[in-house]
């Protein structure tokens, strides 16, 4: 067979599927890298994008489909290591530098220059080899610099240089500017262009749609594992990549939902001025009784580090919070004993005792009632995990059953159930439904609306755009750190929502 | 100037500081013969410190040496005591003692993927049986005490021109030889990468499983060493010899700069940790204090040395940040103005 060796794409990926024990995540998916471009990839949250990566990187396998990586089939099955020796290098999220070693060593770990005949380094002709390197890209880098000492932006272009000099011929860049500074972030884009003139292509990973606007040579939209579209330079706006990645669902799921009235009720939190630099700036906002007040934006906008310093976890430079009408400053211990709760993002992590019984799950946070005297009461403790299995539903309903062995949605129902059996009037909830299949998620939807009805206020920080706009009752919209936006007695769609948290002002938003 | 230098620069001074106070309560400490003694005490630790410096940059850490000097040295006894093998012979021998233990350790965390302290741990309980078991008996059945007459066994611990130990100057050449492997080839860098980021190291292409293996195996290697020097140096050899010098060896590596999270610390600190620490243990015979106080101050200074480390990474991580929220403060600034 003839391969064509010199054609202009460079990664073909054709009907790529890939289900992880059960549900489909890339369903038939065609996909095409061409030499020298840039190529961004979106999609929302569980749209498929990074499952598509780590198939091409060799970090996950698939259960289907061809890829041809520069004329050479790829095997159902290859290792990172094999994906990397053929050109394909990834600038990851998580640096994967190693410290206390010099920028020089970095670029050439396990490829170092030796002395003929022996394991020495040659590290003055490495020095010289990166500086070589460095000079060709004008990078402001010294070879000599220990990688501890140096910025993030500077990392990650210690991170590009060793992929270059592990000739790479694409580059994939996940979220590259999520922690960089404006300049920073210009900086990176020039050595994109730079690339791309080298005949390198750049796979590009962004939330963030202004910067796929300004890069990309085409964008291939993924929506609920499936390709939607592969949009050409002159078809590529803001707009239009945001209304392909949101589709028909709106209609599907009829969630226009009108925000209701929520003036006269009694002001739970009131927030003035709270910033703290470099998380978030100048929020303002009063949260009512009975109210669930969303807020929304991109990964990084400030929303989880607002709730964080809301609830006292971490502290705040400057602005004033009131609660219940009196001055307040937070702090954990505080916050649980004047009745406000917390669920955090990262259930697996920051929410469970995955090696502990419900019961115990459930205790921990209430050993204020049951153990004042520092002793636990086992057997309310055991009463009171029954009342919380019986609220939420936890299956199995076994309160000696380890939390670690449940699935996602019951671990996160079980963390729903430790702040309901509180007496609670406001609570902070992150993220609450990743990774938890539908069912469990229609519950939880439940309980929430259930606390907001009983009177508790809730703060609720999600990426699930139809999620937001189905609980809210008012939306604040997070960019960069501020509120840019509020949605409030109006027509509330997904679309909106992430136009304005891309920064799409429009006129047409007043209702 | 970095932290590792002002590290040393700070122990050297604290060293010449404490030796003044000493000599002023016991002028004996300053003899030429004491300062030799405590060098060569220094080198009996440092000799297994090297080794253990390899290990704690990987991230890991070798409870079993203290056994390994015992099981060492009593196979000594026995070769010495039933054979008439030349010392050329079965010295090697002996250290296959050590390369033994050690990889039986590196499999078992590197295979296995078991915690080092556990492995090691249990490699320790076994080896001290062993030594028990294998010690020359008595026709009672009682471990009976072998004096060592052999003379060019005893060469090892005895001293050369100018009256310094041959310890001493195998523990110089021992460390030497470790630093300068350790910063100038692929392997020494690969072991610091496998303690720095496992993961990127491996996706780097290292084979950080091999890397972890080998450092267990010099770990073993160095105690060996070391016991053939300490059994030689006291002409004679208990099954309990070196247990519990484990504590030494981690008081020394720890005071040098190396960091139980692994990836950073080099055998020049690791040496100078050795001096210092037996600078102290001498310190406190020349006081006049009952040595029965030595493991209470090394256990201290382990402690103590951890907790400087951590306020110092503190603070520095504090003035990185406080750096950083100045720079986004100035960025965020310029849009609005």
């Amino acid at each position: 067979m003839k391969t064509e060796h010199k054609s202009d794409i460079l990664l073909e990926c054709r009907h790529i599927v890939k289900s992880y024990n059960g549900p489909i995540v890339l369903d038939d998916v065609d996909f095409s890298v061409k030499r020298g471009e840039v190529h961004s990839l979106v999609g929302e949250n569980g749209a498929g994008k990074s499952t598509l990566i780590k198939i091409i990187t060799g970090a996950t396998d698939r259960n289907s489909g061809d890829i041809v990586f520069n004329g050479q089939a790829l095997p159902l099955q290859y290792s990172r290591k094999f994906a990397e020796s053929l050109g394909i290098a990834v600038i990851y999220q998580e640096l994967s530098l190693i410290p206390g070693m010099t920028v020089a060593q970095n670029i050439f770990l396990s490829r170092e220059p030796l002395y003929p005949r022996t394991r020495i380094i040659n590290k003055k002709k490495m020095n010289v080899m990166a500086q070589e390197l460095i000079d060709r890209y004008n990078f402001p880098l010294k070879p000599n610099d220990l990688i501890d000492n140096i910025s993030i932006a500077q990392r990650q272009l210690v991170e590009i240089l060793k992929a270059l000099s592990g000739n790479a011929s694409l580059m994939i860049m996940d979220e590259p500017t999520s922690s960089l500074t404006r300049t920073e972030v210009e900086m990176l884009f020039k050595i994109i262009h730079t690339l791309k003139s080298e005949g390198i292509s750049v796979l590009y990973i962004s939330h963030r749609m202004e910067e796929v606007y300004a890069l990309s040579d085409r964008v291939t939209v993924l929506r609920d594992g499936k390709l939607v579209s592969v949009l050409e330079k002159e078809q590529i706006s803001p707009a239009e990549i945001i209304r392909l990645m949101i589709g028909h669902r709106l209609e599907e799921n009829a969630v226009h939902h009108h925000l209701p009235k929520i003036e006269g009720r009694k002001p739970v939190l009131e927030v003035e001025g709270l910033t703290s630099v470099g998380k978030f700036a100048d929020i303002s906002f009063t949260l009512h009784e009975g109210e669930v007040l969303g807020i929304g934006g991109l990964v990084g906008s400030g929303r989880t580090e607002l709730v964080r310093a809301l609830y006292g976890i971490d502290p705040y430079d400057k602005g004033s919070i009131r609660y219940l009408g009196k001055p307040w400053v937070p702090s954990v211990h505080a916050s649980i004993r004047s009745g406000i709760g917390f669920i955090p993002e990262e259930r697996r992590i920051q929410g469970i005792l995955a090696t502990q019984t419900i019961t115990r799950n459930i205790g921990v946070t209430n050993l204020d009632r049951l153990a004042p005297r520092g002793v636990v009461k086992s057997r309310q403790e055991k009463q009171l995990a029954m009342d919380g299995i019986r609220l939420v539903n936890v299956k199995p309903p076994d309160p000696e059953h380890l939390v670690g062995n449940l699935s996602g949605g019951n671990q996160q129902k079980v963390v729903l159930a430790k702040w309901l059996v509180r007496n609670l009037k406001l609570i902070f909830i992150d993220e609450p439904t990743v990774g938890i299949d539908i069912g469990a998620k229609e519950e939880i939807y439940g309980h929430i609306r259930a606390l907001a009805e009983q009177g508790v206020s809730v703060i609720l920080v999600s990426s699930d755009l139809p999620e937001l706009t189905r609980l809210s009752d008012r939306v604040l919209i997070l960019r960069k750190g501020r509120i840019i936006k509020e949605f409030k007695e109006c027509v509330l769609t997904s679309e909106k929502i992430l136009r304005a948290a891309s920064g799409i002002l429009e006129e047409d938003d007043e209702a | 100037m970095s932290a590792h230098v002002v590290r040393r620069l700070v122990l050297l001074a604290l060293m010449i500081v404490l030796s003044v106070l000493i000599t002023l309560v016991n002028p004996l400490f300053l003899s030429t013969g004491n300062l030799l003694k405590m060098l060569q005490e220094a080198a009996q630790t440092g000799i297994v410190a090297v080794g253990f410096t390899l290990v704690m940059i990987t991230a890991g850490i070798d409870m079993s040496i203290g056994a390994v000097i015992a099981v060492t040295s009593m196979v000594s006894i026995n070769f010495i005591s039933y054979t008439k093998l030349p010392v050329a012979v079965f010295v090697p021998i002996t250290l296959m003692v050590g390369v033994l233990a050690g990889a039986f350790n590196g499999f078992f965390i590197t295979r296995f993927k078991l915690p080092e302290f556990i492995v090691t741990l249990g490699t320790k309980s076994i080896l001290s049986g062993l030594a028990l078991v294998i010690a020359v008996k008595d026709s009672m059945g009682f471990v009976q005490n072998v004096y060592i007459q052999n003379e060019s066994y005893l060469w090892f611990g005895s001293q050369t021109f100018g009256g310094i130990y041959r310890t001493t100057i195998a523990f110089v050449i021992l460390g030497v030889a470790t630093q300068l492997f350790l910063k100038n080839t692929r392997t020494g860098s690969y072991i610091y990468a496998s303690g720095a980021n496992p993961t990127a190291a491996k996706l780097s292409g290292i084979n950080t499983e091999k890397i972890v293996f080998g450092v267990y195996v010099f770990s073993g290697l160095c105690a060996s060493i070391a016991a053939i020097f300490i059994s030689s140096r006291m002409m004679t050899a208990m099954p309990e010899l070196g247990l519990g010098q484990e504590m030494d060896v981690i008081a020394s590596v720890v005071l040098g700069g190396t960091t139980f999270a692994g990836g950073s610390g080099d055998i020049w600190g690791t040496m100078i940790g050795a001096v210092f620490l037996a600078l102290i243990k001498n310190g406190i015979l020349k006081l006049g204090i009952s040595p029965w106080v030595q493991p209470i101050v090394i256990g201290g200074i382990i402690v103590v040395t951890v907790i400087l480390d951590v306020w110092q990474k503190k603070i520095a991580d504090k003035l990185a940040t406080r750096a950083k929220l100045r720079k986004l403060a100035e960025a965020s600034a310029q849009p609005a103005a």
